[in-house]
């Protein structure tokens, strides 16, 4: 008891700590210190970018999103006033980004080039086409896991965006949903919503699956 | 109990349990619902089965996640730091454009921006026309010119009328920038200059740089930067240019290289005070630039104009200047920056070890 007290009250100090660290990075970045907005990019910019890489899976687009994101956050920092944490107001910009993104891939999804087919021939090199030597190499496995895993993919692309951003902040980014309606600006009871509409809908898609 | 009979595909779940299942998934329910629902998982299958699917889902969902690899995030590093590169030389045109644009003021305040917008509608309605009856007719000639005009609406005052021109000091405290023109003049002589102010009554100031009046409104421009916007300074410095070598005026680039908080602005008075005469505030000047602006465009410019002043003979080595140049090698981010300042200890001094 006394141990997880005293665990509970360094994790506290050091999340103390942090902040103020950021607090400082921040304020430095507004000044126009370069270094330390640098320094606030790597601190957030791996789980920014598997956001971007699970909601749009194409690398190529997961790069714009990351790009655009951290240039609005540059372009803006001038405008963040300290009402919010710096974590919240950057995933306000990443969150529009990215559905942006989504909505104008819903509407010209006819216009998207196809993403590389790693299982057929053409684009593979010589050790693509080498024979699997591993021991866990199993063929049927890997190709009801591909089909399963296409099966997913369309199940996620029938939800909205919207649908698809909570979903995916909730379960993979492990956010709370008051926070994600934060960030979405929006109540926490639409994000209940939207989650309630995302998780019905994958299990009708998904129903036979499991 | 509220058990009921469940289906073999999709469990039906007790009245007033249904979608907290979700959320007991998700992990989203306090201590006292997570209670609840644990005991009444104890008693009731459907609710079971409900559960169980719900994990399922998350399971199976879970098998199609994508991770970064290290390759795609060094990648997105790279590019976005060339990206800020880029924004750091035309960033200050974007900003200062979205500030005035309507987006960045109307969506906070909407009540507030419709009626000013109402008032400003208004006051263009009635007052334009009688500014539109009453204004002369267009300067100089018509000759062709730059104009950085904040305003269409800014009556000119007649420039033979002396008492329009006549400025205090007092005058300039309390203006308002409107709008510059510049009319460039013939036979390599300064260009013409039309300063428009917002006093008491509108006031222009016509000349050339060489014209004290406009000289003294050039530099307090410049002195109280915070007040004029950065487009009137730039003009401002790229006039002052020719009088590079006027104490005041030298002094006012000086002082506009360390505090103007506008990079493009800075960068411009660094270039004013190319072909200067070589003096220590201008050798000062250089230095501070290199070592605190925060600017990579910057100080490349102080790098290279100090060099160029050490290739002309105009910089004095001492330990002093060393010992800011290997700094600079050991700690600008920039490689350019660190490679010329290595080259300039080379050119200035003693082959040194760092």
């Amino acid at each position: 008891m006394g141990i997880s007290v005293a665990f509970e009250g360094d994790a506290r100090a050091a999340a103390t700590v942090k902040l103020a660290e950021e607090q400082a990075l921040v304020r430095s970045a507004q000044a126009g210190d370069r270094l330390a907005f640098e320094e606030l990019v790597r601190r957030f910019d791996r789980e920014v970018l598997r956001l971007a890489l699970n909601l749009v899976k194409r690398p190529e687009d997961a790069r714009d999103i990351y790009q655009e994101s951290f240039l609005r956050v540059y372009r803006n920092l001038h405008r963040f006033r300290f009402e919010c944490s710096f974590y919240t107001w950057l995933y306000r910009i990443v969150t529009n980004v990215a559905l942006d993104h989504l909505r104008r891939r819903t509407s010209r999804r006819e216009d998207q080039a196809p993403v590389p087919e790693e299982a057929e021939g053409g684009t593979r090199d010589f050790f693509d086409r080498q024979p699997e030597m591993r021991a866990a190499a199993n063929p049927e496995r890997h190709l009801l896991g591909q089909e399963l895993g296409e099966h997913i993919a369309t199940a996620l692309d029938r939800l909205s965006p919207r649908e698809r951003m909570v979903f995916e902040m909730k379960h993979y980014q492990g956010l709370k949903l008051r926070a994600i309606g934060d960030m979405l600006g929006t109540s926490e009871e639409t994000v209940k919503n939207s989650l309630f509409r995302a998780t019905r809908k994958l299990r009708a898609s998904l129903d036979g699956m499991r | 109990m509220q058990q009921e009979q469940h289906g073999n595909k999709s469990a039906e779940t007790c009245e007033g349990f249904g979608p907290r299942w979700t959320l007991f998934a998700a992990g989203e329910l306090d201590a006292a619902e997570i209670a609840e629902m644990n005991e009444h998982l104890l008693h009731c299958a459907n609710c079971n089965a409900t559960l169980a699917q719900e994990n399922a889902l998350l399971a199976l969902l879970s098998t199609n996640r994508t991770e970064p690899d290290a390759a795609l995030l060094a990648g997105c590093r790279a590019s976005l730091e060339d990206a800020l590169d880029q924004e750091e030389e035309h960033g200050w045109l974007r900003r200062a454009i979205s500030t005035w644009m309507p987006g960045s003021w109307i969506s906070p305040a909407p009540a507030w921006s419709a009626a000013l917008l109402l008032l400003i509608g208004f006051s263009v309605g009635i007052l334009g026309p009688r500014f539109l009856r009453h204004s002369p007719a267009p300067n100089s000639a018509g000759q062709p010119g730059i104009s950085s005009s904040a305003s269409t609406l800014t009556a000119v005052a007649n420039p033979d009328d002396p008492a329009s021109s006549s400025l205090s000091t007092l005058d300039l405290h309390t203006a308002n920038f409107a709008g510059m023109n510049v009319f460039p003049s013939r036979n390599n002589e300064p260009p013409q200059v039309e300063l428009q102010l917002n006093t008491r009554q509108p006031i222009t100031v016509q000349g050339t740089v060489n014209d004290d009046e406009v000289k003294s409104v050039l530099l307090y421009f410049l002195h109280n930067s915070q007040r004029f916007d950065a487009d009137a300074r730039m003009n401002a410095v790229e006039l002052l240019r020719a009088r590079n070598n006027d104490a005041d005026v030298r002094a006012a680039l000086c002082q506009t290289v360390h505090t103007d908080q506008n990079a493009a602005v800075r960068l411009k008075a660094l270039e004013a005070l190319d072909g200067a005469e070589p003096q220590d505030i201008i050798r000062q000047t250089l230095l501070d630039a290199l070592v605190d602006d925060h600017n990579p465009g910057v100080r490349v410019e102080a790098i290279n104009a100090l060099r160029e002043m050490a290739a002309k003979g105009q910089v004095d080595s001492d330990d002093h200047l060393l010992a800011v140049l290997r700094d600079r090698v050991q700690k600008d981010p920039s490689t350019y920056i660190r490679l010329q300042s290595a080259a300039a200890i080379r050119d200035l001094g003693p082959r040194q070890k760092f």
